[in-house]
């Protein structure tokens, strides 16, 4: 018994080694590409590690692109439409849990029509509804699309349905207006839900690609995936650049990811079974 | 982090919730309280208006007109641009999609319970092993896929360098038909199938332990306490990941335009690839638009079934 116990665990240690090792390889892979000298890269005899590491590179990469700017672009882009999407669905997530108003179901089902229409259906249409607009390379073309968040009106809805309705009445019995009631009783017990949204919506509008792909065509107001790619495309047998410039790209995310792991499971677990 | 699309998620949760029961109208000060209500809900509704329905109806309408950018008097067509759609390229898109998708659905699933399981058999330490499946989603996919199109490169990539390492033939895998799909599969596979994981370790949780305790007791070994108790107890999960993961599947794009650009080909043209392709290379917008209506079609279908199959679940309990 004791022993098939010990060999049982062992199995599965061995499988979930096996999985963060496939997991964690490619990065290990795309740091040892990226210190590697510009022969070893193509040299396939060349060992794993490079037998002098080359931290230029990553300076090399950094001078070949306006990374910089890309990477401003990215956080304007992503703290903007993350800031909009809470707000927005937190104010109608307690209207439709809370308040009462003519239209309110018609209203609902147009908030959460949006769940039935996904972007990339639509990519065509978009692109010119946002050139008749002249929003096109814009930093409103890419942010005012991606505010209505059907998903979030919905779970935040769902949290204020949970709340108890007698601390807004008890609110108002004191002489709080409305908006108080909202500001200073409500708004405040939906913490929890809004840190777990948070990190995930931002990270997803962080990575977003095919949405800035189809409203972005200049250097300068590109975000970083797609100024990686655009960089790909420049310095083609590069790779130990390409590599380079992957990394630089990667290292923020992975640390925010790393600091905010508990929220993101929290998060990815809130948005798609709950 | 292709978590890829949460606004696509629990679709069916929310169709069956339902819209808000009209509850009675309040006594005091009704306009007042309305104004304010209707000033909450105005951003989430006429942005979605906006940004979601109109483009909705301009894609539905112009596809059904003849297009092109270069166009400049649309004439209605009928559905001429679906026919042009599925004879050029896109009928063979929709079955690249297909069967990606189908595999995807597969992998990541597959491994996604696997693993969970794995996690959840209550070895000391390895419930803590669960945050690193989440990297490869949460970072950005552009930069892992320039990772796997190095790995996969010819002669000093890491593949075909363990291909020679054990004397096997090497491969050129993204300009090869026949292996670039497995290639593009395996690397969107690998970048996607933690949520899959964190999803199934949740849904494990949810079953109560005393019912898997009582099982035990009843000497079920841990393969019959999966098969009689976690996966039956588990359906509507599994269902929700399932909605999830296919709807990701369909929608594969940046995997596909950083590694292969649909090629070699078409041998890895998609169905949202075509329509980027034929929207924003091509210039045309008619074929786009008509692949448009067909993937807004299948996520629909998804989205139906998702909500009879959990109709069915839930009267089952």
């Amino acid at each position: 018994m004791r022993a098939s116990l010990i060999a049982r665990r062992s199995v599965v240690y061995l499988l979930l080694g096996l999985a963060v090792l496939i997991v964690a390889f490619p990065l290990v892979w795309m740091a040892v590409s990226a210190l590697k000298t510009d022969a070893e890269i193509i040299n396939p005899a060349a060992p794993l590690w490079p037998r002098d590491p080359q931290w230029s590179n990553i300076g090399r990469a950094l001078a070949q692109a306006p990374f910089g700017r890309w990477f401003l672009n990215t956080a304007i882009f992503g703290v903007a439409a993350t800031a909009g999407q809470l707000a927005s669905g937190l104010l109608a997530g307690y209207a439709f849990a809370l308040l009462d108003f003519p239209a309110k179901r018609l209203l609902f089902m147009v908030a959460l029509s949006g769940l039935m229409v996904p972007f990339s259906a639509i990519i065509v249409p978009m692109s010119q509804l946002l050139g008749d607009l002249g929003w096109l390379n814009t930093y409103q073309g890419l942010i005012v699309p991606n505010i209505a968040s059907a998903l979030g009106a919905f779970l935040f809805r769902q949290f204020f349905l949970g709340t108890p309705r007698e601390l807004g009445e008890a609110a108002r019995i004191d002489g709080a207006s409305e908006l108080r009631v909202f500001f200073e009783v409500y708004a405040p017990l939906a913490r929890p839900v809004v840190a777990a949204l948070a990190i995930i919506l931002f990270l997803q509008n962080w990575n977003n690609f095919l949405f800035p792909l189809i409203v972005v065509n200049t250097t300068e107001m590109a975000v970083l995936s797609q100024g990686l790619s655009v960089f790909q495309s420049q310095f083609t047998t590069q790779y130990n650049l390409i590599m380079a410039a992957s990394l630089i790209t990667i290292v923020p995310v992975l640390l925010v990811a790393v600091a905010a792991q508990r929220h993101i499971i929290e998060g990815i677990t809130l948005g798609a079974l709950d | 982090m292709r978590l890829r699309h949460p606004m696509e998620r629990g679709v069916a949760e929310l169709v069956l919730a339902g819209a808000p029961a009209r509850g009675p109208r309040p006594a005091r000060r009704p306009y007042r309280t309305w104004a304010l209500a209707y000033a909450f809900v105005a951003p989430t509704v006429v942005l979605t208006v906006l940004f979601s329905l109109v483009p909705l109806a301009m894609l539905l309408w112009r596809s059904l007109y003849s297009g092109g950018v270069f166009d400049l008097a649309p004439e209605f067509v009928g559905l001429d641009n679906y026919a042009r759609m599925l004879a050029e390229g896109g009928g063979h898109a929709l079955g690249v999609t297909g069967v990606y998708t189908a595999g995807f659905i597969v992998l990541t699933m597959g491994a996604g319970l696997v693993l969970a399981l794995l996690l959840n058999s209550g070895a000391p330490g390895v419930a803590r092993l669960r945050a690193p499946f989440v990297i490869p989603l949460v970072v950005p996919v552009v930069a892992t896929a320039l990772i796997w199109a190095n790995m996969f490169a010819p002669q000093f990539g890491l593949v075909n360098r363990l291909l020679s390492a054990v004397h096997l033939p090497q491969a050129d895998f993204l300009s090869s038909p026949g292996l670039a799909l497995v290639a593009v599969l395996t690397f969107g596979a690998w970048q996607f199938f933690g949520q899959n994981v964190v999803l199934y370790v949740a849904a494990l949780k949810s079953v109560p332990r005393d019912v898997l305790d009582a099982a035990s007791v009843d000497g079920a070994g841990a393969w019959r306490r999966f098969a009689h108790v976690q996966w039956p107890m588990m359906r509507r999960h599994t269902l929700l990941i399932w909605v999830v993961t296919t709807l990701t599947g369909l929608q594969t794009f940046t995997q596909i335009y950083v590694l292969t650009q649909g090629g070699p080909d078409g041998a890895t043209q998609t169905a949202l690839y075509y329509v980027y392709n034929e929207g924003f290379v091509q210039f045309d917008t008619g074929r786009a638009n008509a692949m448009g209506v067909a993937l807004f079609l299948l996520s629909l279908l998804i989205t139906v079934t998702q909500i009879w199959l959990l109709g069915r679940v839930d009267r089952a309990r």
